[in-house]
């Protein structure tokens, strides 16, 4: 009995320096906090004609489709060729092994009809991975000729139900189309949708027009005319292009004119006596009352989404900053601080970032900065870069870029919030002051 | 008698002015008899042509500064001389920024250089109702190489004349 | 009597001071391949951990790939009337018929393929043919993929087999014809996006010359791989027993669990032989390759904003071969994000832990118990500005 005592003492002693073998007491647990970050492969046969005449609308569509979601840098298109499977009706069920041994995450499919002028687009979206349906198939209509705001619209709800970010691509830019050399520019206002289809003219290059507003349902736009010789703020409505100045004082000079999210307030800058203040208008009285009084300059005003604030920039540090003070006027409160100057703030639809434009060592920036001016962040940088313009969903920004020299010229470029996916717009010649509509109904 | 009415009509057109010395004795009709000074051409020390040239139209300013150098005066100084002696025009002072800077600002900036020069003239006795100002921001460059030289030139304020006395 | 006592003392003692002092000195029997760094040729490693290669789903070549089995009888049920605006029935259609597949495809996907490549980080490569690959040295560079180890496609320091341990991620050189070589190298990446404002030629020490080969090799050999394949089976028990004193059937017995026990306690490198299936815990390396392989996969790129301030704990089970049971993924919690956010957020993690568990994760299989629930956290708070 002792040499056994002395066999289990040994033992347990033993054992409390083994490493204990026992079960584990709960799960294992890992932190990941790093990923890849790389665009999402998706696949896209094209849309199935389910009229007589559909099959190159239904092409196009699913071209335009696969160009939104591209276009993101958000996704990547695994190219037809590569497809195995092929989808030739659009009820028929999916084989998702096919789109998985493709590496398509996910699948987009769809039936095109036309009837007339009218047409009718359906689509269904896959994730293959888990083998299921993304959410209901949805089904638009409308006229042939709206066939591209279809394509977004489709685009636009396989875009949100993916990333979960608010849609954009059924919507416009209002921009100011150049021609000719600087020393001989001629300015005029145009439009065209977002992507850069569809270009009209809303005004003659007769005068010079700068930096045009939509209003916030996008059935106005604001700008700046030297028509009359001088600088004065006018808005056009942008289906019957009739326009009206807004009427200043004789002598002055008005620019820089923006909504409020109600469309009935303008907030402008008005410049007299060699100074430039901010002034608030009610577009239908013709009422103004001004905002800041300051003998510096204050200009390039933005409302806040939820209109009770402005941002605007005011050198009256000496150098240009960016300010944000109560709708209706008050003690503004810096937000730029770091080395550089600040211009033309734009508020996102979201309310949570301001974009800006920053000069700093001879290099112009786009930038974003917090509400409150922290977590600054310069998305651009190149030698002139300035007036950034939200998307409707706060992901993406628009901006003018001049090149240098005698045979510089403007043109719009699209940077996601990111900062990546920088690329040019595409517009009908040179092109500068964008600004994007909200999206269409 | 032809040669009387016609003194008479210089008389007269001369009288209605201050110290109009816009007519010679040769009426206008034949080209400079007297050889000397042709009227309305740059010769003319009554003439906008001249104005531009001879006196200067315009003052240069510092990047992102509306203050008057003094050569900048000295220009002003012979702006308001001619100015006040020709008081049948009216001035438009143009205001201009370089590209270095974003639209809105620089228009508020060529405002500014457009109202230092009409503020200085105004102080050397040109009447405030015959001066306007208007700013063109970066809109109008003069010189379009992206480099000092020419930024230089564009950072300017000119003194544009237009016609028709104030009544 | 007294004989007897003297010798189990002995006997005991012998064993006390091999436990305490012998360990030190007896060089284990079951070669634990202790080498030098820069001696570990590539090959070498390559060997060393084929199954951790072939961890993460590999979906390689379309031309290779098996007729899809359960798939192809889809029931033909009642195609859905089109006329209604919102489709919901298709899914009912189309669901039974892939149901059976899901897994099936996985495995049958060309793990020739893979083998072939010692290991590729591989991912959308159709940009990486883009790309001029530029010297190493500079700031990143703006390229589509981002990762957490920047990537440089060694087009010449670079020997092809030499690559890192981190698992493949499902490739798809099936889309296009690629070059040979863009199979075997890793995929191109960079460690943070490139904005434009960023002021390259900073030496940003980012990028790096070559993949970081060195944290795996050391992982080689300073905790060598316990994969089952590699971990050589004999338990020093046989040995113990023969040094240690015969003994009685019993005690023998005794003495085989005693030095069972110190052996697990006595070696300085883990590679324990396996003890059961509820071995010694994980150790940093494997869940640093559990890490590595899960991460590999998250794709953030995708993520709205919201989301990407979205914290979210995951439940796993995993089946004894490595692979994640994908019914039992399910969202523990979230913090930071609404609705829709936490729900793309944990989305984008079941796609990582479905895509790169797709061929197991290479987890020691003696150490089940430890990992048969796994509760992950992915943080994306490093992603959102990168």
């Amino acid at each position: 009995m002792t040499h056994l005592t002395r066999l289990i003492a040994v033992l347990a002693t033993a054992m409390a320096f083994a490493v204990p073998a026992t079960a584990q007491d709960g799960p294992l647990r890992i932190e990941i906090t790093e990923g890849v970050i790389e665009p999402l492969p998706f696949a896209i046969p094209n849309f199935v004609p389910e009229s007589g005449g559909a099959g190159e609308l239904a092409a196009n569509i699913t071209r335009v489709l696969s160009e939104d979601l591209t276009g993101t840098g958000l996704f990547r298109e695994i190219p037809q060729s590569a497809h195995i499977g092929s989808v030739t009706s659009f009820s028929s069920p999916v084989q998702y092994a096919d789109w998985k041994a493709i590496n398509a995450q996910a699948l987009i499919t769809g039936g095109v009809t036309v009837q007339g002028d009218r047409v009718t687009v359906k689509f269904r979206l896959y994730d293959v991975f888990s083998g299921q349906e993304m959410g209901d198939g949805l089904q638009f209509s409308g006229t042939t000729a709206g066939w591209r705001r279809m394509a977004h619209k489709v685009a636009d709800t396989v875009y949100s139900r993916i990333t979960g970010e608010g849609p954009y691509f059924d919507s416009r830019v209002v921009y100011v189309s150049e021609t000719g050399p600087k020393d001989d520019r001629r300015k005029r206002l145009a439009i065209m949708d977002y992507d850069g289809a569809n270009t009209q003219y809303l005004t003659d290059s007769s005068s010079i027009v700068l930096a045009p507003r939509f209003s916030p349902t996008g059935d106005r736009v604001l700008y700046t005319s030297y028509e009359t010789g001088f600088p004065k703020i006018y808005v056009l409505d942008v289906a019957s292009v009739g326009r009206r100045t807004l009427t200043t004082p004789e002598g002055t000079m008005s620019f820089a004119p923006r909504f409020a999210p109600n469309g009935q307030t303008v907030v402008y800058s008005l410049s007299q006596g060699g100074n430039t203040d901010i002034y608030a208008m009610d577009i239908n009285s013709g009422q103004s009352v001004q905002l800041t009084t300051a003998p510096s300059i204050e200009t390039a005003p933005s409302f806040s989404p939820d209109g009770s604030q402005i941002v605007f920039e005011s050198d009256r540090s000496g150098s240009q900053q960016l300010y944000v003070m109560p709708a209706g006027g008050g003690e503004p409160r810096r937000i730029s601080f770091g080395q550089g100057r600040y211009g033309t703030p734009v508020w996102s639809p979201r309310g949570d970032l301001i974009a800006f434009t920053k000069q700093s060592k001879g290099r112009f920036h786009i930038g974003v900065m917090r509400t409150d001016g922290s977590e600054e962040r310069l998305l651009t940088a190149s030698f002139l870069d300035e007036g950034p313009t939200w998307s409707p969903n706060g992901r993406v920004i628009m901006f003018t870029r001049e090149t240098q020299g005698e045979q510089g010229s403007a043109s719009l470029y699209s940077v996601d919030i990111s900062g990546r996916n920088l690329k040019k717009v595409r517009t009908e010649g040179a092109a500068s002051d964008p600004s994007w509509s909200p999206l269409q109904n | 008698m032809t040669r009387a009415a016609l003194t008479l009509m210089a008389v007269l057109a001369v009288a209605a002015c201050d110290k109009g010395r816009r007519f010679d004795n040769n009426v206008n009709l034949g080209a400079g008899a007297n050889g000397a000074v042709v009227p309305g051409s740059a010769n003319d020390p009554a003439s906008p042509l001249y104005f531009q040239q001879s006196v200067g139209d315009r003052v240069l300013f510092a990047v992102d500064q509306h203050t008057l150098s003094d050569s900048a005066r000295a220009v002003l100084n012979a702006q308001a001389q001619w100015l006040m002696t020709n008081a049948d025009y009216t001035a438009v002072i143009e205001g201009h920024a370089d590209e270095q800077g974003t639209r809105e600002y620089n228009l508020a900036l060529g405002g500014r250089r457009a109202n230092a020069v009409r503020e200085y003239l105004i102080t050397q006795g040109v009447s405030a109702a015959r001066l306007k100002t208007v700013s063109y921001g970066k809109e109008r460059p003069i010189e379009i190489c992206s480099v000092e030289s020419c930024y230089e030139k564009n950072r300017r304020a000119v003194t544009v004349l237009a016609a028709g006395a104030i009544s | 009597m007294h004989t007897g006592h003297i010798i189990s003392g002995a006997g005991h003692l012998a064993l006390f001071a091999w436990a305490f002092i012998g360990s030190f000195s007896l060089p284990p029997d079951d070669a634990i391949q202790v080498t030098d760094v820069a001696l570990v040729s590539p090959e070498e490693f390559a060997a060393l951990t084929p199954p951790v290669d072939q961890a993460p789903g590999a979906d390689t070549a379309v031309a290779e790939l098996p007729a899809p089995e359960a798939a192809d009888t889809p029931p033909e049920a009642t195609p859905q009337t089109d006329s209604t605006p919102e489709q919901a029935p298709p899914e009912t259609a189309a669901a039974p018929a892939p149901e059976a597949a899901p897994e099936k495809p996985d495995l049958t996907t060309p793990q020739a393929d893979v083998s072939d490549t010692t290991s590729t980080i591989t991912a959308p490569s159709e940009d990486v043919a883009v790309v001029v690959p530029e010297t190493p040295d500079e700031a990143p560079r703006d390229i589509p993929r981002v990762a957490p180890r920047p990537v440089v496609r060694p087009d010449r320091d670079v020997a092809v087999g030499e690559s890192p341990q981190a698992p493949t991620a499902p490739s798809d050189t099936a889309e296009e014809v690629q070059p040979a070589e863009e199979e075997k190298a890793p995929e191109e990446a960079t460690t943070r996006i490139v904005t434009e404002a960023d002021d390259k030629g900073q030496g940003l020490p980012k990028s790096s010359k070559r993949p970081p080969a060195s944290r795996p090799v050391k992982t080689a050999a300073v905790e060598p791989d316990p994969k089952p394949a590699n971990t050589p089976e004999p338990k020093p028990a046989p040995a113990q027993t023969e040094t240690a004193t015969p003994r009685p059937e019993q005690k023998e017995a005794i003495n085989d669990a005693l030095s069972r026990a110190l052996a697990g306690a006595a070696d300085a490198a883990p590679d324990t032989p396996p003890a059961g299936p509820s071995g010694p815990p994980l150790t940093s390396g494997e869940k640093e390759a559990l890490r590595v392989a899960v991460s590999a996969c998250w794709n953030t790129g995708s993520l709205s904003t919201d989301a990407l301030r979205t914290t979210v704990v995951v439940t796993v089970e995993m089946s004894q071969d490595g692979k994640p049971l994908a019914e039992t993924i399910r969202m523990l919690t979230s913090s930071g994000g609404t609705g829709t956010a936490a729900r793309q957020a944990f989305e984008a993690a079941r796609r990582a832990i479905i895509r790169c568990g797709a061929q197991g994760f290479g987890l020691p299989v003696d150490k089940y118990d430890h990992w048969r629930e796994i509760e992950m956290t992915f943080n994306p708070e490093k992603m959102r500005i990168k």
